[in-house]
């Protein structure tokens, strides 16, 4: 909603400068988005008197002119037509600039020789001066124009004026309006709220002495029949017949023109302007548009405004020509025969004001915001109006717009009004009654407001005390206070006027806060700076993905697609966080970045039979270089492989307390890999899975290096995680070690290794590590060399050499002969 | 002339040969020639038995003297030599670049959430959290903001596809949505637990408007909720206060500006200004939305208005992301370019 300083102040008196009136509305809630001050424009300028005008010698256009400026008589020269001596017009004097327009420098008038005659300043035309957007020649301003007087100042707004952008939240509809905004500042600084005064109104159509010509009442020249008292239970209609239409004088063009709204024609222009001023849209008909009943009783020929749904599949043109097919859904204003508006959204083009129009209906009406908004969206037609009716206008304004309407439409546009009116609300709501304990306020916010300042502050805002105690009070809301509707609504009222700045603050006490989630946040915060200590940099990435990535992760019929994406790159929710990995990968890589050792944490999701699964994922990628770089070193440029990223998870589940992990090679890897395998608690439970990247897929995305990836459930790893530790004494005894080396054939898995050990049921061995693994010179083809060393140790004794041998030897003998393993020498 | 008088010159060329020798090698060829099993000194020792017995035992203490002397020179001697030769042959050049090892750093997102989680802990919070893909029950009719609501147009809502493409189902079900807000878990909170409710909610949130500079369809929000007997807008306020000052530093100041929110009444947007924002050219800037918990969401949980007040309030954690550390493109967050995720 934008306002200017100077509209405000014709309903209430202030002397705040626009930035403290911004403050001030701002702290009121109604908080200002923008100012921009004007007005300044027109300096330099002043009201011209034309003396003579004579041709410039050797040209047929120019004019050469003696002008009074109202200090003396200066010669300008003139390009335009439209003017003769004695016109008035606005002359721009040296060294002033024409009003800038939007994104162009201003244009600074100088003394200048045009066909060697000079010219002292010049005469403007409506567009220079920012006015009128297409006009032919000077603006020739009215005879009684006081010549000298400043432009500005001749057109009302001497001081400059400043726009202010005003963020109306969507409770308060009031302050879509001039007056509702007046409102507050008077509320806040005590001054009256002056209404526009009517009675002018009343004199023109009460008064048949005054020697105008009369004409018959409202009620014998219009009839309205309310089909859809639901969705409309009001509407207002007067008629001001012998109007002229035609451009609308200069305060009005520029007060709209101000907060943004084109100038149309004076009729049209005050419907806004009224509109802007009460909150309240109107509409204004060609009268003799409408469809007369043809029968012919003279008093039946009055046009009927019905108030009618739509019938499904009836179109409609609106103002804007656009043709729309309604349904019963809308809500049409009909006359007998054909729709002429789109109730509270749309005039109809077919009874559109025009240049020929000389009686007008205005309409003021009322209806349901939740229709208006329902038609507006499903129309796509925003319109100021379907804005105000949405957010709920007041029922009980329409009469008085509808008056300040035609007050208006005389003003600028002449014409009789109609005596009467016809105000079709058959069944007008009783205006609401909330009470307020004066207790509950001082409970809720914490200090101290008397009762008193309480009443005080809700009647600064119009609310009517119907009945007063000291502890509590009655008030009868407004009709323009839709948001008032309950106890706590009064409070924020006394909240905002008594002012949230005068509230101190208390010190943070209570109760002490508790959420089985609470635990979940540690165990998360642990995880992640875990994989930090182990070397990887946390990404977040999007949730929202492209089905395609999707697919290398989940069957389509457990992907959970968006119904209306912004776009197919972003259409399902991610079922796993690896694509996002991989593209982020893949973004370092385009930057000359290709190692990256990353993880997320995050939700994934998951469609099982129609309902939604969220878990939490574990995600790791790793690519590139292992080490930093290092000026030395024969394995600096080695590149990750499968075990680093093993390793990371073997660290991180001996942190989590999760043994004996299962590490099981997938035959058939899913399309993402090329290589897989699943991550088994105790041999069963899947955890999640680790794999490289499928070099097609490492190619697509830009990635030269291996990729290998892993992805945890990390909602299965935190719920069987053990965080229960217990202290074993430690070993008094020494350990005797080992080592043996095995030829075994390329197949056999360091796994049946160990389960060959694990078998032997060997006495004293305490651990088996694995310390080479050779294939090559030496080794025949086929076989690998996997060389093991075995600790020994006696926990209550030394062990003597004699005793291990025995054992090592039986051990041994028992391994080559399960695996078919040789022992190398 | 008795092999005794060898005693003395003996030691004496061996002390001298000890003490010359330039690595722990020569060392140990000396020990070797005097002391080892047939070495000189060693040589005396057997010789003894030579003498007449009362002979003996003089004799014999001078040798060990000499051994004695001689084996300690050895070991003053060898670890001379070992220190000597475990000294750095050349100085080491301090300025090369050292070997990191590599220690990965959390999101800056991460950081940001982490520290108002620390600050709301300080007073007495609990971290809790509900489902990114919601009922608009949840989203919103329990937060006061029923279908027609204009409130709902502000925010563009994301949709979950029901059914497949082939079978959309006959009857349609209840819609699930993406959370357009965290608020929805004070619901699913409060219909849980009774009150006292003290919790914070970091989570992600999502509205349907397309990535630039300051829009991402993703992005996160910190939710506070505290329910509790005589909670005051007071209350509110030093809570706001705590926190922000925590957060962004002792200089912050913070307004409280009225504003609107369907499930808050009153309700307020929250200013601050500290020397950040003076950076940015503002006095204040907007950093959260906050206000008393509307009597009406207190009844939809089931909760007595009259027993119970509360607050609630939630903000962009990407913004304050953005304000702390002069980010001005919130897409930055979501490409982890790892030179932008190692600044933090």
């Amino acid at each position: 909603m934008k306002v200017t300083l100077n509209w405000l102040k014709q309903y209430v008196a202030f002397d705040w400068t626009a930035e403290e009136l911004a403050e001030r509305l701002t702290m009121l809630g109604l908080e200002v988005e923008g100012i921009v001050k004007s007005g300044g424009e027109f300096e330099g300028i002043v009201v011209g008197e034309v003396l003579t005008r004579n041709k410039v010698e050797g040209s047929d256009k120019l004019s050469v002119c003696r002008v009074n400026d109202g200090t003396g008589e200066r010669q300008v020269i003139c390009g335009a037509q439209n003017f003769k001596a004695g016109d008035k017009v606005a002359l721009i004097l040296p060294g002033a600039s024409l009003p800038a327009k939007p994104g162009e420098p201003p244009f600074t008038i100088k003394v200048r020789k045009v066909m060697g005659v000079e010219s002292h300043g010049m005469l403007c035309s409506p567009r220079e001066l920012g006015l009128a957007e297409d006009a032919d020649g000077i603006l020739i301003l009215p005879p009684e124009a006081r010549t000298g007087q400043s432009f500005a100042e001749h057109l009302g707004c001497a001081a400059g004026d400043v726009v202010f952008d005003l963020e109306v939240t969507p409770n308060r509809p009031d302050l879509n309006s001039l007056i509702g905004i007046a409102r507050e500042i008077a509320a806040v600084t005590g001054n009256p709220l002056r209404i526009p005064n009517l009675e002018s109104l009343k004199a023109a159509t009460a008064d048949p002495s005054a020697g105008k010509p009369q004409t018959r009442p409202t009620d014998q020249w219009v009839t309205v029949r309310l089909e859809a008292p639901d969705l409309c239970p009001r509407y207002v209609a007067r008629v001001v017949s012998g109007v002229k239409i035609g451009p609308s004088p200069d305060w009005l063009r520029q007060a709209l023109g101000k907060v943004g709204i084109r100038s149309i024609s004076n009729v049209v222009d005050v419907t806004n302007f009224v509109m802007l001023e009460t909150g309240q849209p109107l509409h204004a008909f060609d009268y003799s548009l409408l469809t007369r009943p043809t029968d012919s009783a003279a008093s039946a020929a009055t046009p009927t405004i019905v108030v009618r749904r739509a019938t499904p599949g009836e179109t409609f043109t609106t103002l804007d020509g656009k043709k729309h097919t309604l349904n019963e859904g809308n809500l049409l204003i009909a006359d007998s025969v054909k729709g002429i508006a789109l109730a509270g959204v749309m005039g109809g083009q077919n009874t559109e004001i025009n240049d020929q129009t000389s009686d007008v209906l205005i309409e003021s009406a009322y209806f349901h915001p939740t229709h208006i908004r329902a038609t507006s969206k499903q129309l796509d037609l925003r319109t100021e109006s379907s804005y105000r009716f949405e957010r709920g206008a007041d029922v009980g304004i329409a009469d008085w717009a509808s008056r300040r309407c035609v007050q208006l439409i005389l003003e600028t546009a002449g014409g009789l009004p109609t005596p009467g009116v016809v105000d079709a609300y058959p069944a007008p709501a009783p205006l609401a009654e909330v009470c307020l304990r004066f207790s509950k306020t001082n409970a809720l916010l914490g200090i101290e407001i008397a009762g008193t300042e309480q009443r005080r502050l809700l009647e600064s805002l119009s609310l009517e005390p119907t009945a007063s105690s000291d502890t509590e009070g009655t008030f009868r809301i407004p009709s323009f206070r839709v948001d008032l509707k309950r106890e706590i609504d009064l409070i924020e009222e006394v909240c905002r006027l008594y002012g949230i700045d005068k509230i101190p603050g208390t010190t943070p006490r209570g109760a002490v806060g508790f959420n089985d989630f609470d635990r979940t946040h540690d165990a998360l915060t642990e995880v992640r700076h875990l994989m930090n200590a182990l070397g990887l940099d946390e990404c977040q990435g999007q949730t929202l993905i492209s089905d395609s990535a999707a697919a290398h992760l989940t069957p389509t019929e457990e992907t959970v697609f968006l119904s209306h994406p912004l776009s197919a790159d972003m259409n399902v929710l991610r079922p796993s966080l690896i694509p996002g990995l991989l593209d982020t990968l893949s973004r370092n890589a385009h930057h000359k970045n290709p190692d990256v050792a990353m993880f997320e944490i995050g939700r994934v999701f998951s469609n099982r039979d129609g309902k939604v699964i969220e878990n939490r994922e574990l995600a790791i990628a790793l690519t590139g270089l292992r080490a930093n770089p290092f000026w030395a070193g024969d394995d600096r440029s080695a590149k990750c492989d499968l075990f680093d990223l093993k390793g990371l998870l073997e660290e991180f589940f001996e942190q989590f307390g999760l043994p004996r992990i299962a590490w099981n090679r997938n035959p058939s890897p899913r399309s993402l890999y090329v290589e897989s395998a699943a991550i088994l608690l105790g041999g069963k439970l899947p955890l999640g899975e680790l794999g490289q990247l499928h070099p097609l897929l490492a190619k697509q995305h830009d990635l030269r290096n291996p990729v290998f990836l892993a992805r945890l459930d990390l909602d299965a790893v935190l719920a069987r995680r053990n965080q229960s530790r217990s202290f074993k004494a430690i070993p008094q005894f020494p350990t005797v070690r080992r080592d043996v080396a095995l030829l075994l054939p390329e197949t056999v898995t360091h796994d049946s290794v160990l389960g060959a050990v694990r078998q032997s049921k060997t006495a004293n061995l305490q651990q088996v590590d694995l310390f080479d693994v050779f294939k090559g010179q030496n080794v025949p083809e086929g076989q690998k060399s996997m060389a093991y060393a075995f600790t020994y140790r006696h926990a209550e004794r030394t062990l003597t050499d004699n005793e291990v041998n025995t054992a090592h030897a039986a051990l041994v003998t028992q391994i080559t002969k399960k695996l078919g393993a040789t022992v190398r020498e | 002339m008795s092999f005794l008088d060898h005693i003395d010159p003996l030691t004496e060329t061996a002390i001298a040969e000890l003490t010359a020798a330039a690595d722990s090698a020569e060392l140990d060829r000396a020990r070797v020639r005097y002391l080892g099993l047939n070495g000189e000194v060693t040589a005396l020792l057997k010789q003894l038995g030579t003498l007449p017995k009362e002979q003996r035992p003089e004799a014999g203490q001078k040798i060990n003297r000499a051994k004695n002397r001689l084996e300690s020179l050895l070991n003053e001697r060898r670890t001379e030599l070992e220190l000597a030769a475990s000294l750095p042959k050349v100085p080491s050049d301090f300025t090369l670049p050292g070997r990191r090892p590599t220690v990965g750093r959390l999101h800056p997102l991460t950081q940001i959430t982490e520290e108002i989680v620390r600050s709301f802990r300080k007073i007495g919070f609990a971290v809790a959290d509900g489902p990114e893909v919601e009922d608009d029950y949840h989203c919103f009719d329990a937060l006061n903001t029923p279908a027609d609501h204009p409130a709902r147009d502000t925010q563009d809502t994301f949709f979950i596809r029901q059914g497949t493409a082939a079978s959309q189902p006959a009857t349609s079900p209840t819609p699930m949505i993406l959370r357009t807000h965290t608020s929805s878990v004070q619901i699913r909170v409060m219909e849980k637990q009774p009150p006292p409710v003290r919790i914070i909610v970091p989570g992600r949130v999502y509205r349907r408007d397309n990535a630039d500079a300051t829009h991402n369809p993703t992005f996160h929000q910190v939710e506070g909720l505290y329910v509790d007997r005589g909670i005051t807008v007071g209350d509110l306020k030093g809570t706001v206060e705590f926190v922000f000052r925590d957060l962004m530093g002792p200089d912050t100041k913070i307004r409280f500006r009225p504003h609107y929110f369907s499930y808050t009444e009153p309700s307020f947007e929250i200013d601050f200004s500290s020397a950040l924002t003076r950076k940015m050219g503002r006095d204040w800037l907007e950093i959260a939305g906050c206000g008393m918990v509307h009597p009406k969401v207190f009844e939809n949980v089931g909760y007595d208005p009259e027993t119970w007040t509360g607050w609630a309030f939630g903000f962009g954690i990407e913004r304050i992301a953005m304000i702390r550390y002069g980010v001005t493109d919130i897409r930055l967050f979501y490409e982890n370019d790892q030179r932008f995720l190692r600044q933090f």
